[in-house]
């Protein structure tokens, strides 16, 4: 009798051991992942409140990015000004000069940034551009 | 041994709550510490023209032409404050809306004022901006 006591005993606390386990390791391949998306350097926009706000997304719709020190990036993957005209005349050829861009820039870069990539634009015959802000800051 | 299967079955019984609750308060947790409330974005539409083409000349009579520097905005030769630029802004806006505005920005000037400045637009219903560089 006290062997199978013994035996229910260590059963229940391995089940608890064996929980704990998975919870640890389900914690740090959560905070793992939140880590890497944060520690990259992230663009943080200006605020816009009287702007409209985004509603529909355009699967077309390119979003090019422009961090505070000036580099050029599409979804993470960085890009000289001569890649981005590529890209952009690519696009052009593809669907047409209506094509909206995005540029989605850190409000302390500077201009002379930016101003390279709307020149970009202006080189693949695109001169609508779209300047992504800030409507509402959440949290 | 019906006593033993009572207790086997009364510690089967248990563990299987217990486990339950845990699972749920997992979850729970799991739920509230990956809930982020999402940035409302907003795009300030604007047009921007070919680099080599020239803005339009002055002396079409309803145009607006705001200049920004690496410290501030000009308007019509004298260095303004952001709500001094709304206040002119707003004046003409309210002639007609369909005033195109001229922006041009210098180099140096940070991207923050020409968000700052194509906002007070979008407040005052202007819709018609050109960005140059200068």
């Amino acid at each position: 009798m006290r062997q199978q006591k013994a035996e229910e005993y260590m059963s229940g606390n391995l089940t608890a051991m064996i929980d704990v386990v998975f919870q640890l390791i389900i914690f740090f391949v959560c905070t793992i992942k939140m880590q890497d998306d944060a520690s990259e350097q992230a663009i943080k926009l200006a605020m816009a409140p009287n702007g409209m706000p985004v509603v529909v997304k355009d699967s077309r719709e390119i979003i090019i990015s422009v961090t505070e020190d000036g580099r050029i990036s599409i979804a993470r993957t960085p890009l000289s000004v001569k890649d981005l005209s590529g890209i952009l005349r690519k696009a052009v050829s593809m669907t047409g000069t209506d094509i909206p861009v995005v540029i989605k820039a850190d409000s302390k870069s500077q201009h002379g940034d930016v101003r390279k990539v709307m020149d970009a634009c202006a080189g693949a015959n695109i001169w609508k551009i779209k300047i992504s802000a800030l409507k509402e800051k959440a949290g | 041994m019906a006593r033993k299967r009572k207790r086997n079955e009364a510690v089967a019984g248990e563990l299987n709550l217990t486990a339950m609750i845990d699972v749920a308060f997992q979850l729970l947790s799991f739920f509230i510490i990956t809930i982020k409330p999402v940035d409302v974005l907003t795009n300030l539409d604007v047009f921007r023209p070919a680099p080599d083409s020239r803005p339009p000349p002055a002396e079409i009579k309803e145009l607006a032409t705001v200049l920004i520097h690496k410290d501030g905005f000009v308007l019509q030769g004298r260095k303004v404050s952001l709500d001094e630029v709304e206040r002119q802004l707003g004046k003409i806006s309210a002639i007609s809306k369909d005033v195109p505005v001229v922006i041009k920005c210098t180099n140096d000037s940070r991207h923050d004022s020409l968000v700052k400045l194509l906002d007070r637009c979008a407040k005052l219903r202007l819709t018609k901006l050109s960005v140059f560089s200068m």
